[in-house]
This record gives structure tokens, C-alpha cells and sequence, in this order.
């Protein structure tokens, strides 16, 4: 996360080109960064719940999520081996393709940034959104209607989904209601993380998830990682990196001051600049980030959270929906699988919104990109393999003897 | 930004916004700057750093700037109605159910300005477009449903789903 704080004439950067803004600055800033900061963390619990609940409700409900159809090309290896040292083995084996598949997507993208090839991410952004927007939603209609046993005919079928797919392109890649973009948002990430939830073997789903935190804290922090060179670029350039799959709690505005620079996959390369001029005090940039861009399967940039400081009052914070896809995946898995049932649940659920608090505050306090998968995923994980193998059996047996505690 | 021959900006509002400009009235000199032609002939000559005006012009997607609609140009909210109003004649009355929702208060319950008349106009129509689109699709909803069974193999041909049980 970057937060930079916009004042007239001045400009604060990474860089520390003026460091003339005195620490008085820095004091209200930090005063501002925390006030707020319990504000954005709320904004960022509904949408990151409500992901949640569609995706726990869904596997729950439908019975097609959860059976074993055939895994991924991404994992190949199978997990219905006899002994459990070839299990762990094959779902090693698996996380190994699966990273690299992302690493180099990842490394693709930043080269495709590097040189400028805006077309083509562009182009490739708008068909990872048709196909989740379409084919993925027919698909989960389809199995839903299977499950409640309803009868639906072609004709209608076509022009629900079309609307819902033609509406949700115009809202992400064009403009539209704020609510509605956040609403599609959650709604992809909520298919995307099922499609994973179906697809992904049982033990290397939960392995493949440790392994994205590494990567994603290594990618956003190393100085050589992708993420981060990509952000830096951005911000050299001090352009928009590309429609990225950012989900943004509240719009940004900035009256009489210059333009923000659209919030890219958590870096925000804010640009300080004021139009020295500000004759126009209608900059009217209540920016939101419209940046989505749909994720293919293989395209994972996981994403961090970001925080922009603004010297107005508003503020947005966004949240990459990388993100909201993992969290959503561990909860989904954990409702799925855990014999614990809704204990197991709960308590993952609560252990990435507690991850979710502690990034978001460290975000207030390092003012810098952060990866907001490790600490939420490690939570999880955490949480789901202890309650699952500790709390579950203790609250059984607390049950059948009658003790109540 | 700097201005040639030291003129000063001229005080019209040439709204030095995204929303405002369009990448006709100007030229890039330059990778970051561009050159901004003023609507009159002033000898002005404004060269604005272009990430400063045109986020949506950088190379890149066209964001979606303005969601929220107050810090919207009045002209800006009469193109974004006719554009959802028009685009829902490609069998889309959703886009007519929002552009109803998200420009309603804009078209009755804001002060007049000047566009508001056909903003209004627009969201009228919108309105019957979509009371139009339900009307037939719950009528066929109901056909369907009803005779589904009885019309047999052609029932089964248009059924996506075919419940399971005795109809």
C-alpha cells in the first residue's frame, strides 16, 4: 500500500524527494491514516463476508461443487493414491506447476507491462471476463436450477444470462453504479473461488494456498519481485498499470487538487503533482477503480491491499480480488471437507477477518504495498487444521458426556 | 503546465477534467504533454502534463471514472443515460432497470438544471422499455411453466433444466 498524502505543490514519495513536508505532516497523517483506518477496515469486512457467505452457501446448497469431476491441467498429478506418503507427494508435485503456472503469468504480465503491450493485456483481461462472467455463470445457474429441481427453458435462460454478463462487462471494463461493480466483483470472485474449490484435490488445495502466501508476500516485497516491479513501473510511468481486478470500498475524491492516478493491483502511483494552476477546481476525479480485469484461471496476480491517503475526507481502500478469491477458496474448502461442520467454518472465517484487521493495519502503519494474503491464510490454516483435529473431537466428546462448559 | 508568451489561462471553464476534454481538442507534444487547443482562438497556448488530464487517454484500459455522480458534468450524466438507454434496445432490460435506479434521482428529485429535461426523457423511456420486457417475459415464464409438460417433446427441447419427479 502507498498512501501519499496530496498537498499542494508538494509531493511526497517513496523516493523521499521532499522531505521538506515536515514531521508534522507525518503526525497528521499518521492521525488521519488510523482514524480512518478502523473505517476502511468495516468497509472491507462486507464485501470480503459476503464473498464468503455466497461461497459457503453454494457448497453447502449444491451438490456439484463439492463432487469430484475431473482436476485441472494445472494438477495433473492424482491424488487417489494408496499410500499417504504418495498423496503428499502428488499434491507437492501439484502446488510446484500450479506456482510456477502463476509465477510465470505473473512474469508475463509484468514484461507485457514493461514494453508497453496494452493492447494485448487489455484484450486478454476482457476474455478472462466474458468467459467468468458467462460461461462460469452458466454453468453454476445451471447446477443451482439441478439442485432446487426447477424447470427452465432456453429463451429465458439466454436472455438472463446475457443481461447479467452484457451489464456486468459495461460495469467493470466501462462505467456504472459503483454498487453494481462491487456486487459483480464479488459475484466473480465468488465463481471463480467455487470453480477452484471443485476442481482442486483435496490436499493440494490446502498446500497450493500456504505456497500462494509465500509467493505473494515474496512477490510484493522482494525488490526483484514481480509485483513490486510492476508497481514500480507504474509509478514511474505514473500511469494506470492495467485493469486489474481491484475491488474498491469507496470512491476517492480530490477537489481543486490533481487527478489520481487510478490504483493499480494495490500500488497506487499516486501522482502528487497539483495543477499549479488549479483554476479548475472541477477535477472532478472521484476516482474508482473500474480497473477490473477478469482473471483467468491461470492469471494470478495476488494482489495486497492499498490504502490511499487523500487530503479530502473520503477515502477508498482496495482490495485486490485475488484476494477475496483465496479467502473465499480456504472457507469454501473448509465448509466442504471439515467434519466439524460449521465449527471449522466459523472459526476460518473469523481467522481471515482477523488477518484482514491485523493488514489493513499494518497497512496504516508502513504506508507501503502489502500482500494481504499470508497473514489471513495463514490464520486459516491455522485455525481450520486445529479445529478441525483439536476443538472438534474435544466439543463431540464434551457433548456425549453432557458437560457443558 | 505552462502557458506560451506568459498569457494567462483564460478564466472560461475549460474543465481541466477527463470528463471535459476529449483527446480532439489537443495534440500530444511529446510523451508527457499535451497540447491544449482552447475552444477560441486566444493564442494561448497550455501544455498540461498529460497524465494530469487524460487518465482515461493513457495507455491503458478507459477507466470508468465517475461513479458517483454528483462530480459528474451535467453533460457527462446526459451521455451516460442516453448511452445505458440505447444500449438496452440490444435485448438488455437490465440496462434499462439501471439506468431507472441510478439516474432517478438525478432526473426527478434533483434541483432542475438544464439537461435534467431529457435526462427525465430517457429515463421515462427506459421505464417503459422495461415494463414492456416484463410483462412478455413473465407471460412466457408462465406459459412455459404451465404447459411444459404437456407440450412434450418440443417442452423437453426448449427445457434447459428438466425437473426430476412427476410433473
Amino acid at each position: 500500500m502507498k498512501g501519499f498524502v496530496q498537498k499542494k505543490g508538494t509531493r511526497r514519495s517513496k523516493r523521499g524527494s521532499s522531505r521538506s513536508s515536515s514531521l508534522e505532516e507525518d503526525e497528521e497523517e499518521e492521525e488521519l491514516t488510523l482514524k480512518y483506518g478502523a473505517k476502511h477496515v468495516i468497509m472491507l469486512f462486507v464485501p470480503v463476508t459476503l464473498c464468503m457467505v455466497v461461497v459457503v452457501a453454494t457448497i453447502k446448497s449444491v451438490r456439484f461443487y463439492t463432487e469430484k469431476n475431473g482436476q485441472l491441467i494445472y494438477t495433473p498429478f492424482t491424488e487417489d493414491t494408496p499410500s499417504i506418503g504418495q498423496r503428499l507427494l502428488n499434491s507437492v508435485l501439484n502446488t510446484l506447476i500450479m506456482i510456477s503456472v502463476i509465477v510465470v503469468m505473473t512474469i508475463f504480465l509484468v514484461v507485457l507491462y514493461k514494453y508497453r503491450c496494452y493492447k494485448f493485456i487489455h484484450g486478454w483481461l476482457i476474455l478472462s471476463s466474458l468467459m467468468l462472467l458467462f460461461l462460469f455463470t452458466y454453468i453454476y445457474l445451471g447446477e443451482v436450477l439441478k439442485t432446487y429441481n426447477v424447470a427452465m427453458d432456453y429463451p429465458t435462460l439466454f436472455l438472463v444470462i446475457w443481461n447479467f454478463g452484457a451489464v456486468g462487462m459495461i460495469c467493470i471494463h466501462w462505467k456504472g453504479p459503483l454498487v453494481l461493480q462491487q456486487a459483480y466483483l464479488i459475484m466473480i470472485s465468488a465463481l471463480m473461488a467455487l470453480v477452484f474449490i471443485k476442481y482442486l484435490p483435496e490436499w493440494s488445495a490446502w498446500v497450493i494456498l500456504g505456497a500462494i502466501s509465500v509467493y505473494d508476500l515474496v512477490a510484493v516485497l522482494c525488490p526483484k519481485g514481480p509485483l513490486r516491479m510492476l508497481v514500480e513501473t507504474a509509478q514511474e510511468r505514473n500511469e494506470p498499470i492495467f485493469p486489474a481486478l481491484i475491488y474498491s470500498s469507496a470512491m476517492v475524491w480530490t477537489v481543486g487538487m490533481a487527478k489520481v492516478d487510478t490504483p493499480t493491483k494495490g500500488a497506487l502511483p499516486k501522482d502528487g503533482e497539483q495543477d499549479e494552476d488549479s483554476s479548475d477546481p472541477s477535477g472532478d476525479h472521484s476516482y474508482s477503480e473500474t480497473y477490473d480485469s477478469p482473471r483467468c484461471t491461470p492469471l494470478h496476480v495476488p494482489s495486497y491491499a492499498v490504502e490511499e491517503l487523500e487530503e479530502e475526507e473520503e477515502r477508498g481502500v482496495k482490495l485486490g480480488l485475488g484476494d477475496f478469491i483465496f479467502y473465499s477458496v480456504l472457507v469454501g474448502k473448509a465448509a466442504a471437507t471439515a467434519s466439524g461442520d460449521w465449527n471449522t467454518t466459523l472459526a476460518c472465517f473469523v481467522a481471515i477477518l482477523i488477518g484482514l484487521c491485523l493488514t489493513l493495519l499494518l497497512l496504516a502503519v508502513f504506508k507501503k504495498a502489502l500482500p494481504a494474503l499470508p497473514i489471513s491464510i495463514t490464520f486459516g490454516l491455522i485455525f481450520y487444521f486445529s479445529t478441525d483435529n483439536l476443538v472438534r473431537p474435544f466439543m463431540d466428546t464434551l457433548a456425549s458426556h453432557q458437560l457443558y462448559i | 503546465m505552462r502557458t506560451e508568451e506568459g498569457l494567462q489561462a483564460p478564466e472560461a471553464p475549460v474543465a481541466l477534467g477527463a470528463s471535459a476534454l476529449r483527446k480532439e481538442e489537443g495534440e500530444a507534444v511529446g510523451d508527457d504533454l499535451y497540447l491544449l487547443r482552447l475552444p477560441y482562438d486566444s493564442g494561448v497556448r497550455l501544455e498540461i502534463p498529460t497524465r494530469l488530464l487524460f487518465p482515461a487517454a493513457l495507455p491503458g484500459p478507459s477507466s470508468g471514472p465517475r461513479m458517483n455522480l454528483e462530480r459528474v458534468s451535467n453533460e457527462e450524466k446526459l451521455n451516460l443515460c442516453r448511452k445505458y438507454y440505447l444500449g438496452g434496445f440490444a435485448l438488455l432490460p437490465f440496462l434499462w432497470l439501471v439506468n431507472v435506479l441510478w439516474f432517478f434521482r438525478e432526473a426527478f428529485l434533483a434541483p432542475a438544471y438544464e439537461e435534467q429535461g431529457q435526462i427525465k426523457g430517457y429515463v421515462w423511456r427506459s421505464a417503459l422499455g422495461l415494463v414492456f420486457w416484463l410483462v412478455a417475459l413473465t407471460s412466457w415464464i408462465t406459459v412455459f411453466q404451465i404447459n411444459r409438460a404437456r407440450w412434450g417433446a418440443l417442452g423437453d427441447y426448449l427445457s434447459f433444466t428438466i425437473p426430476l419427479g412427476i410433473p
